[in-house]
């Protein structure tokens, strides 16, 4: 009878073992929340996806375009969707970058259209963090 | 290659900690609205003892973690009552005191790393509370569990043998569900609710009715929404509201948050439409005031 452990799955399971003992066990306890981060100074938003990345998703090109205008609000933000906060992600700016969840997270989605939406009606960023506490916190 | 991977592969075992013991450790873990309540310990066996309290190491009196080898730990992310009594949030040794087969005391030590056999003093820094034993079909193996849950709480049950332990857990709420009559006077009233589809067209046109009952601020929609019911509305910002989802019984069993958000306008101090927002903040129903 062949065996099912493969190599690959050897070394997954090796992968998994090294990951669990060098996790901080903060992570763990990452469901408490935690304060909003502090806008990166000089932060952009030149790595936020652009229309020529988001081909098979145009209906979140405006989102994008918005997040993309207001990096200092955004970078100010914590994301609530419950992702466990991966050690690549800052703030809710992340969610827009490289391969951030707002690409398919509806949660990640409603924050940025908020914080959009709101700076549009003159609300600064910490009247934005209190609305996105109050709906997603 | 394959030699080293064979090698690895050996080893393997002995990375994960692989060892057969008569009580394997287990966890319990479950999050109540944002506090984490989770237990570690060994989990003894009953291994055809038919009588395991008030004999050996559990004589009546004696001070016993229920669990084996290094003590049984509770830690609480957040302050919780357990049975009424506040346990502030960190991580505890649990200890029962078996008074008789009916009247146990629940002792939580701040010193969380002890062996079974290191039963700790009474101190100051203890919380000590009478439980109540109950009969109940034999478990084989020692179980902590929740099997009862509620929106501000559960039960903390441990089973072993025959004896049934249960806690009543409670944990800050994060939302108050109430509205003081003075606030909700605001709301109340009847406005025509217009849901929208994505395109911002009127897809169906109801009446929303909203009342103040037994304290609570209470949505209702007319014709009836075969889902909702009758929700009601908890206030998370000023004038903004997530709907509350009732059982059969009437409880609350689930805050719709993020899902819907009711962002009333006031106009002269009084609301005067409403705009329901998904959790994408996309508009889901416009509702204006029926004067």
């Amino acid at each position: 009878m062949r065996s099912h452990f493969t190599r690959r799955r050897f070394l997954a399971a090796c992968s998994a073992v090294i990951t669990a003992s060098v996790l901080p066990k903060s992570v763990a306890w990452a469901d408490v929340r935690t304060p909003h981060p502090k806008p990166r100074p000089g932060i952009t938003g030149a790595h936020v996806l652009t229309k020529g990345d988001l081909k098979d998703k145009p209906e979140l090109v405006a989102l994008y375009d918005g997040v993309r205008l207001i990096p200092q609000i955004v970078d100010g933000i914590r994301c609530n969707c419950g992702c466990g906060n991966p050690p690549d992600l800052y703030s809710l700016l992340s969610c827009y970058e490289k391969s951030g969840m707002a690409r398919e997270c509806v949660v990640c989605q409603g924050q940025g259209k908020l914080a959009v939406r709101l700076h549009k009606e003159g609300k600064i960023l910490e009247q934005i963090r209190v609305a996105i506490d109050a709906k997603f916190g | 290659m394959k030699k080293l991977f064979s090698v690895l592969a050996c080893a393997l075992p002995l990375t994960l900690g692989a060892q057969i013991r008569a009580s394997e450790i287990g966890t319990m873990s479950q999050i109540v609205d944002g506090t984490k309540i989770t237990m570690e310990y060994s989990r003894p066996r009953a291994r055809g003892r038919d009588t395991l309290f008030g004999k050996s190491d559990r004589t009546w009196g004696t001070t016993w973690t229920p669990g084996a080898n290094y003590a049984t730990t509770l830690q609480v992310s957040r302050d919780v009552k357990l049975d009424g009594h506040l346990i502030p949030k960190r991580k505890y040794s649990v200890w029962f005191v078996l008074k008789n087969a009916t009247e146990w005391t629940m002792v939580l030590d701040t010193n969380s790393h002890l062996f079974h056999e290191e039963r700790p003093d009474s101190s100051a820094q203890q919380v000590r509370f009478p439980v109540r034993v109950a009969s109940a079909p034999f478990t084989e193996v020692l179980t902590w569990s929740m099997p009862e849950l509620r929106i501000s709480g559960g039960d903390l049950v441990f089973q072993w043998e025959r004896a049934r332990v249960a806690m009543s857990v409670e944990v800050e709420p994060s939302l108050v569900m109430t509205l003081p009559a003075a606030d909700a006077a605001a709301y109340l009233g009847s406005y025509t609710y217009s849901e929208v589809d994505s395109k911002g067209k009127v897809t169906q046109v109801k009446k929303f009715i909203v009342t103040h009952e037994g304290g609570y601020l209470r949505g209702q929609w007319d014709p009836n929404d075969s889902y909702f019911q009758k929700v009601a509305l908890v206030r998370i910002a000023p004038d903004w509201f997530a709907p509350a989802v009732y059982d059969k019984n009437g409880v609350i069993y689930e805050v719709l948050r993020p899902d819907m958000t009711f962002e009333f306008t006031r106009k002269n101090g009084k609301a005067e439409s409403i705009l329901v927002r998904y959790d994408n903040d996309e508009i889901g129903a416009k509702a204006r005031r029926i004067p």
